[in-house]
């Protein structure tokens, strides 16, 4: 295992470079090694230790899981105890030994606190001492020979601590700052401030003792100043304030110079500012003065935790010769490092080579990031997690890799360094910076290979992949390791890399060789010609076919990637800056670099196992259209402007320049065939991926027809489209390689998101239409909100819903309500007669049977619906029972049809019989000779029916005989429809024994169907906003005709069992409420809500109020008479 | 008419309106879902959902008795669920049992509860179940060998009493059931066996030529179900079931073949009117007359 050992800081890589390192994972305070060498970052779920010099190694991770964020993290500054890092965990503070392994890297808890720690502060001189303060107001100092209890302990008892720190100089002297107020103290004389500095309008965030004068302390705060006292002058401590426009956060002396650093809490473009602070002391009439910085390093996009300095200096001497770097970590997930210019020294008057009264102390430039090699393993902790204190600490030596899951291809994706010094030589052809930028795209193009292990730092790379390399059979893969060394000084001419293919039984020794020399071949090409060569190789290794002529590539890739260029200089444009598009073409050719991956089949995304696998993704999508419960249509299409789309090629070309027109004659040839291939159907892509690699050969093709603009655009608009949807998959994936290059704009920084990736000029991709389609639907909203369901009479209600199908001009339907409330004439009245005629033939019976059947046939479900409610009678069927039949009497009628068109009538004999009759009830019933109305509409197709007698109920319809005549009934047909008149001839009055309960005019075994007609068309009522129509509607699923295994189900548990079990919640319940729904308006119902004790369903109070107003069950449709059961006026409360 | 332009940087793949139809959610290329607030002719942005890593296929709305929640599915081989609470959008769950690309995602009708359907590029369907204590328990089923493209729930019903003896005291029993579509042409329609806990095969469609984009299964629970498959071969199949039969009856929605590639089917909630969405960019609406002929009904461009 071979790690990078860094020689000593004057061979370190990255001091005096810029360097950016994505650290992801909430971290939120960082320290770094006085050495300079490693950084720590803390959060929650522990501390990373990055190491500076090699930052393309993944970090040591030490798990501390804690559900506080860390406030702060302090690394030791003394070279005796450069170990010790000490972070906070609430009330806690911990102190890790980096020198033992991580799983007993705890050395102390340091536990005295009573609240959170806000800030600690190792002492400078002692090294065994610090101090910590917190919210509970106290300021603790703390002897790490003795670490059970603070051997100091202070407090201004009123306000939290914010900031503790300790004196440079006097060793007994710290300070603390409380709300706005900096109180001073000394160790020696207890809780009595030695000094109390007030003058800020706003809480201190920060304070720091100025490391050259004893007696000189500056802070910072909330009130946006940053002010400087000396508290050794008795009357006058405030010597100067600073003003800025922001809240300080922190505000620290310069380790070198004259001169401070501030940051702002918010705003001040994330930046960090450094001033001097003599600037003004010639004029001692203003003390106070605005902020001028004399440099400010920005480029953070959210807003900077922290900023550390990075120093280094000459071993064993007493000339100061320190060199220094910031050290910047933000809440946008960079740790950066800047490089201080050399103007910033002169400004804040630091000498260099000035002699030292003493000399600096050394460090041991050692790195804390590989994990302690030499600490034997106590076999006890191997398996052991040790308990400490109350929080847990995971990790181990004996599964280190294992468990130190950070991703490194992913961790070294988020690397990305500059190094300003560089020459720029034939380097610039190529953007990738190092070899870390190349394996991080890499890695991200060929996401079937698995990097095992990558060091940037010594040039090793270790790779597994499956290759075809089986000579009999193309289609199998081999699976092969390869170990890759590369030379210091690649890509540099005659620098390739070495490859190793570890022994294989698989792979035959004459292929092995084969395969060798031809990566030889590959690599030293590329080499040569200064171009990185790792993507050609694996390329080879995975069976495609590589181009070796280089020249001929480059031409391709120039044309390949205007469009991305086009995306990638918009974005900059969009980001605000309209500078420099010099520099582009040098660019283009990393960009295009992707086409090489592009239409391999090896692309499987997320593929977790080796096996080559098939993307069947289909190709998305570009317009569609979905319904909405509202009977609107959404659509959206993809925006089809050629005119534009003409227009940004155009401006692609001029954006791109001269570059632009540089293409050779053949592959303008060759693009033609392309775009031949694409307009033919055959080449429709089926795929996503297929789609992708299209679209990237028409990026080609659509520049070329831009640039003789009297062609037209290609008809074929598909490829069109898809170079839309694909660009900004294309600009995923080159993602990586296009990272260098942005950051080389120092001022802005971005961040990694690629879908921001906004492409101003094509803004409008697809447009969305809501379209009203509800003319189409036969159920119509306006009907629904004016029927009505619950009249005196169901002949009242079918022909007031009539009128209100009238007045909206539907006639059809009106007509049906018409013909409807003529078949309930009377119902309500117990007249025996109709319910005599309804069993007829061409009775209601047949007529709502076929009314039913048409409005299937219209899908008219709103009809369906309202008639299987209006037809059914509402009650319980339990209740039928009380009834049974008795002998049934037989009743004849002679009906005489008079028909305009047939003469003569015809003549109808009927026979009926068979009622319901209550048992007990014996009485006459009430005899009308009433006239019956019957108004049909399609008088033809009906009586076109059989004439025949019918028996309905046969039991014993033989013996009983009583004659039933009708004196002459005659029936008026309504205006509308004059055609048949219906004459009843015979009548005969009988002692009809009869009362109440009608035979249904629908047939029971249909119940299930009407229940789901009322339930789906309740569930429209409710989307239209309708809910107490459908609380009304669905009451009458529990009716005379339901059957007794439904109305079970329902009694058993209030609907959630024909639900198996399933629980209609949300996965968030709050602890114990009652989380049901409201049985009237549907939604959760919480507090507030009425229950009924007796069928348990939940109302809203407010929901309540509204439907006991109006109804008198239920608003579920149980049937349950709550208001008989509750006082329903009362329980709302 | 609602008309809204620039909504994304890219491609838009899916836009749907709520429950209520006040706000549209919309989802693209660009990795992005956008919340709308749709007010008559206005609308208003309201949000801007990131959390997926590639292009967005699809988003769903659940209904709202379970809260105000959107699942979103990507090429990322994610299904992101997301929640407005007070005006704020979170990710409340991530379901990621998929190894391709998310193709299609469904709420089942909200009498099961809050259960998910994802059809994924990988071959398989998943149903996953969000419980109350926080755990998913996801059914994943191989569906299609090459790829699953869609999945559609069948509407709720109460399964018809086989025999009409009504002596039975057995509850009515919920059915659950699912079409898929996939990359092997085939439509399959899928049963929840309470005994397996899982979902088994119970017919299988062949009429297509081509790979089948997608399904939808009308929401109206006439005496007949309807199945609406349409599929790269250009064409589009009408699958119907009479309440009492066991089979499939296939019909072409028209006989000579669509101009491009059918992309989407729509039913509407009720009234049957199927909208078909065309390679061609172009949504076609198509009712049943009486006769039970598919006609024409209406057409939407750009």
């Amino acid at each position: 295992m071979s790690e990078y050992v860094g020689e000593g800081p004057y061979s370190s890589p990255t001091f005096g470079k810029s360097l950016s390192l994505r650290v992801d994972g909430g971290f939120n305070a960082v320290s770094i090694n006085p050495s300079g060498r490693d950084v720590v970052l803390a959060s929650r779920k522990g501390l990373y230790v990055v190491d500076l010099d090699d930052p393309f190694s993944e970090p040591r991770w030490l798990h501390h899981l804690t559900s506080w964020e860390v406030a702060d993290v302090q690394w030791c500054p003394h070279p005796a105890k450069h170990h010790w890092v000490i972070s906070t965990s609430n009330q806690k503070a911990i102190v890790w030994n980096l020198s033992r392994s991580s799983s007993k890297a705890v050395e102390h808890v340091l536990h005295g606190h009573f609240r959170a720690i806000t800030d600690i502060n190792f002492h400078p001189l002692q090294p065994e001492i610090l101090a910590t303060s917190s919210i509970d107001t106290y300021a603790l100092a703390w002897d790490m020979r003795s670490p059970k209890k603070p051997y100091f302990r202070t407090s201004n008892w009123r306000s939290g601590a914010a900031q503790v720190k300790w004196n440079h100089k006097n060793s007994n002297v710290l300070a603390t700052s409380h709300s706005n107020i900096v109180y001073v103290w000394d160790v020696r004389k207890g809780t009595s401030p030695l000094s109390v500095l007030e003058g800020h309008s706003g809480s201190v965030n920060s304070i720091d003792f100025n490391p050259f004068n004893e007696t000189e302390i500056m802070s910072s705060g909330n009130d946006g100043t940053v002010k400087f006292w000396d508290y050794n002058k008795v009357e006058d401590e405030l010597q100067m304030t600073i003003t800025t426009e922001f809240p300080v956060w922190r505000g620290r002396y310069l380790p070198f110079g004259d001169g401070y650093c501030i940051m702002p809490m918010i705003g001040g473009n994330n930046s960090v500012y450094l001033a001097n602070s003599f600037h003004d002391s010639g004029n001692s009439e203003s003390r106070t003065t605005k902020l001028q910085p004399t440099y400010v390093f920005k480029g953070h996009t959210d807003r900077v935790t922290d900023f550390l300095w990075r120093s280094r200096h000459s071993q064993n001497t007493i000339i100061d010769d320190r060199e220094f770097q910031l050290v910047t970590w933000s809440k946008d997930c960079d740790l950066r490092l800047w490089p201080v210019p050399d103007m910033v020294y002169d400004k804040v008057h630091y000498e260099c080579g000035k002699e030292l009264p003493e000399k600096l102390p050394d460090y041991d430039y050692d790195t804390f990031r590989s994990e302690p090699e030499n600490n034997i393993v106590d076999p006890r902790y191997t398996n052991i997690e040790i308990p400490k204190e109350t929080f847990v600490t995971k990790s181990g030596l004996r599964q280190w890799k294992a468990d130190n899951n950070i991703d490194q291809l992913q961790w070294i994706s988020g690397v990305r360094m500059h190094n300003e010094d560089s020459p720029h030589d034939l380097f610039e052809e190529v953007s990738l910076n190092n070899l870390g930028e190349e394996v991080t795209s890499v890695g991200h193009k060929f996401p079937r290979i698995v990097f095992e292990k990558i060091s940037v730092s010594t040039g090793e790379l270790i790779i597994t992949l499956n290759g075809p390399w089986v000579e009999e059979d193309p289609e199998k893969y081999i699976f092969m390791r390869i170990i890759i060394n590369f030379p210091p000084n690649y890509p540099m001419k005659g620098n390739e890399p070495a490859f190793k293919i570890e022994e294989n039984r698989e792979l035959k020794e004459h292929q092995k060789t084969q395969i060798m020399e031809r990566l030889r071949e590959i690599s030293k090409k590329y080499v040569d010609a200064n171009r990185y060569c790792l993507e050609p190789c694996l390329q080879y290794l995975l069976g495609e076919e590589v181009n070796l002529d280089i020249s001929d590539m480059e031409d391709d890739n120039k044309i390949f990637s205007f469009d991305f260029e086009d995306v990638t200089s918009l974005d900059r444009s969009s980001l605000g800056s309209s500078d420099d598009h010099s520099d582009a073409p040098t660019e283009i050719s990393s960009v295009s670099d992707v086409e090489f991956a592009v239409g391999d089949g090896s692309l499987q995304l997320y593929s977790s196992t080796p096996e080559p696998k098939f993307d069947s993704t289909p190709v998305p999508n570009g317009c569609g259209a979905v319904w909405t419960a509202q009977g609107t249509l959404v659509c959206f299409f993809r925006a089809e402007n050629k005119t534009e789309k003409k227009q940004h090629a155009i401006i692609n070309v001029g954006r791109t320049g001269i570059g632009g027109f540089v293409r050779s004659k053949n592959v303008q040839s060759a693009s033609q065939t392309l775009k031949d291939n694409v307009s033919g159907k055959q080449r429709k892509p089926k795929t996503y991926r297929e789609a992708l690699s299209i679209n990237s050969q028409h990026a080609s093709e659509s520049l070329n027809q831009s640039s003789d603009s009297d062609s037209d655009d290609s008809d074929d608009s598909y490829a069109e489209f898809l170079d839309d949807i694909l660009k900004n998959d294309l600009t995923l994936r080159t993602r990586m390689p296009m990272m260098p290059r942005i950051f080389r704009d120092e001022t802005k920084s971005t961040t990694s998101v690629s879908g921001k990736t906004t492409d101003s000029n094509k803004k409008s991709k697809s447009s969305i239409v809501v379209q009203d389609f509800k003319s189409l639907i036969p159920d119509k909203k306006e009907l629904a909100e004016q029927y009505i369901l619950f009249r005196e009479t169901p002949e009242f209600v079918a022909k007031y819903n009539a009128g209100i199908a009238e007045s909206y001009g539907y006639e059809d339907i009106a007509q049906c309500w018409r013909m409807i409330s003529n078949v309930l004439i009377g119902r309500g009245d117990n007249d025996f007669y109709n319910y005599d005629w309804d069993q007829h033939s061409l009775g209601g019976k047949l007529l709502v049977k076929r009314l039913f059947e048409y409005f299937e046939k219209c899908q008219n479900l709103q009809m369906l619906a309202m008639m299987s409610c209006i037809f059914a009678t509402l009650g319980r069927p339990d209740q039928k029972t009380n009834y049974k039949l008795v002998p049934p009497t037989l009743s004849e009628n002679i009906i005489t049809f008079y028909n305009n068109e047939y003469e003569p009538s015809p003549h109808v004999h009927s026979t009926h019989g068979s009622f319901y009759s209550n048992d007990t009830g014996t009485q006459n019933a009430r005899m009308r000779y009433g006239t019956n109305q019957a108004s049909l509409n399609d008088g033809s197709s009906i009586i076109s029916d059989d004439y025949f007698h019918q028996n309905h109920h046969a039991n014993g319809n033989k013996n009983g005989k009583s004659h039933n005549n009708m004196n002459n009934g005659y029936v008026e047909t309504e205006a509308t429809i004059p055609d048949i008149k219906i004459k009843l001839i015979h009548d005969d009055v009988l002692d009809l024994a009869y009362q109440g309960l009608e035979p249904s005019l629908v047939d029971p075994k249909c119940e299930t169907k009407f229940r789901q007609y009322r339930t789906q068309y309740a569930e429209i009522l409710y989307i239209w906003g309708l809910p107490m129509d459908r609380a009304e509607l669905l009451k009458f699923n529990v009716n005379l005709n339901t059957e007794p295994e439904y109305l079970h189900g329902i009694e058993q548990d209030s609907g959630l069992d024909i639900y198996k079990g399933v629980s209609n919640r949300w996965i968030e319940s709050n602890h114990g409420h009652t989380q049901q729904n409201c049985s009237y308006c549907g939604l959760k119902a919480g507090r507030l809500v009425f229950v009924c004790g007796n069928c348990q369903h939940v109302t809203h109070r407010t929901c309540a109020e509204k439907w006991w107003k109006i109804g008198d069950e239920c608003p579920s449709g149980c049937s349950c008479d709550c208001i008989k059961n509750f006082d329903v006026s009362e329980p709302l409360i | 008419m609602v008309t809204i332009n620039n909504a994304h940087s890219e491609l838009i793949h899916d836009a749907v309106l709520d429950y209520y139809g006040k706000r549209l959610a919309t989802c693209s290329s660009d990795h992005t879902v956008k919340i709308f607030e749709v007010e008559g002719e206005t609308h208003k942005l309201v949000d801007t959902l990131q959390g997926h890593e590639g292009p967005v296929w699809q988003v769903d709305w659940a209904h709202p008795k379970f809260g105000v929640i959107l699942a979103s599915c990507s090429y990322d081989g994610k299904v992101l669920i997301w929640k407005e609470v007070n005006g704020r959008w979170s990710q409340i769950a991530a379901h990621e049992v998929h190894s391709a690309s998310v193709n299609s995602i469904q709420w089942a009708p909200h009498e099961y509860g809050p259960l998910l359907l994802a059809a994924s590029s990988d071959g398989k369907v998943s149903v996953v179940e969000f419980k109350e204590n926080g755990t998913t328990s996801p059914i994943i089923i191989d569906a299609h060998s090459i790829g699953a493209n869609t999945a559609c729930w069948a509407p709720a019903t109460l399964q018809q009493q086989s025999n009409q003896g009504t002596s039975g005291s057995a509850s009515p029993q919920q059915v659950r059931r699912f079409v898929t579509g996939g990359a092997d042409n085939l439509v399959k329609i899928w049963k929840y066996n309470s005994d397996a806990a899982t979902y088994l095969l119970e017919h299988t469609l062949e009429g297509h030529s081509d790979w089948v984009r997608d399904v939808a299964w009308s929401p109206t629970v006439l005496s007949r179900s309807y199945l609406a498959s349409v599929s790269q071969d250009r064409t589009c199949i009408i699958w119907t079931q009479d309440s009492k039969e066991d089979t499939w009856k296939k019909t072409l929605l028209k006989e000579d073949k669509f101009p491009d590639v059918l992309w989407r089917a729509s039913w509407s909630l009720s009234g049957n009117i199927l909208a078909l969405s065309c390679g061609d960019n172009t949504v076609t609406l198509w009712k049943e007359n009486l006769e039970g002929k598919w006609e024409p009904a209406g057409q939407v461009t750009e």
